[in-house]
């Protein structure tokens, strides 16, 4: 942490360096840009910490390959077939999953939030179900799925669906009465207030559930990938642990954390074309 | 719609409406029957401008859901030129306390709702009337912004528009301009003013404000404390067009002294019989001496 301290107080510096015109631009940067240099400080410090962790004999990190090898072992890795194929697999096992979870989550949140029948004949099905994580179901999952493929598609489809179901339940059952009341004398029919009324105003707890659920799709693709599948990152990041190449696991990691990032960047992105009306924050 | 946009006879194309001993109730979280308005007999006359007023809580907004047909009375009736309210339609639209634009529509697709849902004219017709009220309305501007993005006094004045396009027979409101910093909220009492004068349409007003009831009124409706009866019936006998130079009149003065004394006698007993607010009744009671 040493570095640290030198990086960030360096330039705020000693009133003797008062009016030496470079240090005064330096200490102008560090003032406009105090989040960014601290930033930024924090990042060099942890990878030098990283680096050099055997040396220096930090416990934990130094049994962590250090980045330069990481830098490494990425070039092979990422110039391999291997890895584009296991990265090609997970997404697709994601896009399926997250997007069951919807097409199935979404309408029959929708329907229990709008009609008591269904919501007191489903509601106890999924309070029994909901509190068992995901990642209990997955030896269930291989026995009852004929293919591997389908065991895992359905863990990152569970993952999802609670969450997209609560939160479609929440949004459509909270929907302001006065809404519904203008919809009504205005002329709406059950079909208009569901198309106008009680869709748009749940679309914000939808996107919501999309947003969280892909987070935890993510989560259970690794998961399930690990146990039940041979291929995809989970797979290539526990295969990588077996043959002890310590380099590859990290690359893997940083992998799925970029996609995960990236998914949730799409995902607010199409969150945003589905709530226009909505603020930015 | 030729009848909405142009000037139109007094009384034309609006309805009156009869509500005739009606009786709603409730029960509470604890299972106690609680009466909310009680044998309550009034008529807003076509073509007038009718105010309600009386003590908060006294059931003003439950009466006005009885009459847009949100919910049904227990007893008694609700009469729209002679047929019995069933249940909410377009010939009485209702705008609320808090505005109730839908936000994820833009303003021109919140005025073309009604006719939209209702099938009455093609698209492009629905929104070129749409857009023509909404310039009339001063939002031209604003007919692609979500309700979100207009100031209080423009989303109301949206909302006028989402019920006006519809010609409804019977205009409601509850208590619409509350919310509103004092400079809008005379600003859309002279703006509504204008635009009933205008167009004559049956309306029904629910306030807790007396100058802005007689200020607005054709006819004060007094109602009594809760469970809300009428207390008495004020005409308000202004001319018209009302300016807000009639507020220093001693004819106003004489309106407000009448309505305000009514309105006292309710308060008082109210909290005579709950006990609450005892402080002030003793306050108004001082004022009222020093007078």
């Amino acid at each position: 942490m040493k570095s640290l301290a030198t990086a960030a107080s360096a330039p705020s510096a000693t009133p003797a360096e008062r009016g030496v015109p470079l240090s005064a631009g330096i200490r102008k940067y560090v003032h406009r840009h105090f989040d960014l240099v601290v930033g930024a400080a924090t990042l060099i410090a942890f990878f030098l910490a990283w680096q050099f962790a055997r040396p220096l004999g930090i416990p934990g990190l130094s049994a962590v390959e250090p980045p330069t090898k990481v830098v490494a072992a990425s070039w092979d890795l990422l110039s391999s077939a291997t890895f584009w194929t296991a990265c090609y697999k997970s997404v697709l096992r994601i896009l399926a999953g997250f997007a069951l979870a919807q097409i199935i989550g979404v309408p029959i949140g929708l329907m229990m939030a709008t009609n008591r029948m269904a919501f007191h004949t489903i509601f106890p099905v999924t309070e029994i179900l909901r509190p068992i994580p995901p990642v209990a179901w997955i030896p269930v999952a291989i026995i009852f799925w004929p293919t591997r493929e389908m065991s895992t598609v359905f863990i990152v489809f569970l993952g999802a669906f609670w969450i997209v179901l609560l939160n479609t339940i929440g949004g459509a059952s909270t929907i302001d009465e006065s809404y519904r009341r203008a919809a009504l004398s205005l002329g709406s029919n059950r079909w208009h207030l569901f198309r106008y009324i009680v869709l748009p105003a749940t679309m914000p707890s939808i996107v919501t559930g999309m947003v969280v659920g892909m987070g935890i799709s993510w989560e259970m693709v690794v998961a399930a990938e690990m146990i039940a599948s041979d291929t995809g990152l989970g797979y290539l990041l526990w295969q990588s642990f077996e043959i002890n190449a310590g380099a590859q696991v990290i690359v893997c990691m940083l992998a799925i954390g970029i996609a995960g990032f990236v998914s949730s960047a799409l995902i607010g992105r199409v969150g945003r074309l589905l709530t226009p009306w909505q603020g930015r924050r | 719609m030729d009848a909405r946009t142009n000037a139109r006879s007094p009384g034309a194309g609006s309805g009156e409406i009869v509500v005739s001993h009606a009786s709603v109730g409730m029960f509470d979280r604890g299972g106690k029957s609680l009466q909310l308005v009680e044998d309550c007999s009034f008529l807003a006359e076509r073509g007038l401008f009718t105010v309600l007023v009386g003590p908060s809580g006294c059931g003003k907004t439950t009466l006005m859901n009885l009459i847009a047909g949100y919910i049904g009375a227990d007893a008694g009736t609700v009469r729209l030129d002679g047929v019995d309210v069933k249940g909410p339609g377009w010939d009485r639209l209702m705008v609320f306390q808090e505005t109730a634009l839908f936000p994820w529509m833009t303003t021109l697709e919140n005025v073309a709702y009604g006719p939209m849902v209702r099938g009455i004219k093609t698209m492009p017709e629905i929104r070129a009337e749409a857009g023509a009220l909404l310039e009339r309305f001063g939002l031209g501007e604003f007919k692609n912004r979500y309700p979100r993005e207009l100031s209080g006094g423009m989303q109301r004045r949206g909302e006028l528009a989402r019920a006006l396009i519809n010609d409804p027979l019977v205009l409601l409101m509850d208590e619409p301009f509350r919310g509103l910093d004092a400079m809008t909220r005379q600003l859309m009492q002279e703006y509504l003013t204008r635009l009933f004068e205008e167009t004559r349409t049956t309306t029904i007003f629910v306030t807790s404000e007396i100058d802005e009831a007689i200020f607005l009124a054709d006819r004060l409706v007094v109602l009594s404390r809760a469970p809300a009866r009428v207390a008495a019936v004020i005409e308000v006998d202004l001319p018209r067009p009302r300016r807000f130079e009639q507020l220093s009149s001693p004819r106003y003065a004489e309106l407000k002294e009448q309505a305000l004394n009514l309105l006292y006698a309710e308060a008082a007993a109210a909290f005579e019989e709950t006990g609450a607010g005892a402080d002030i009744k003793e306050a108004f009671e001082r004022r009222h001496v020093a007078d």
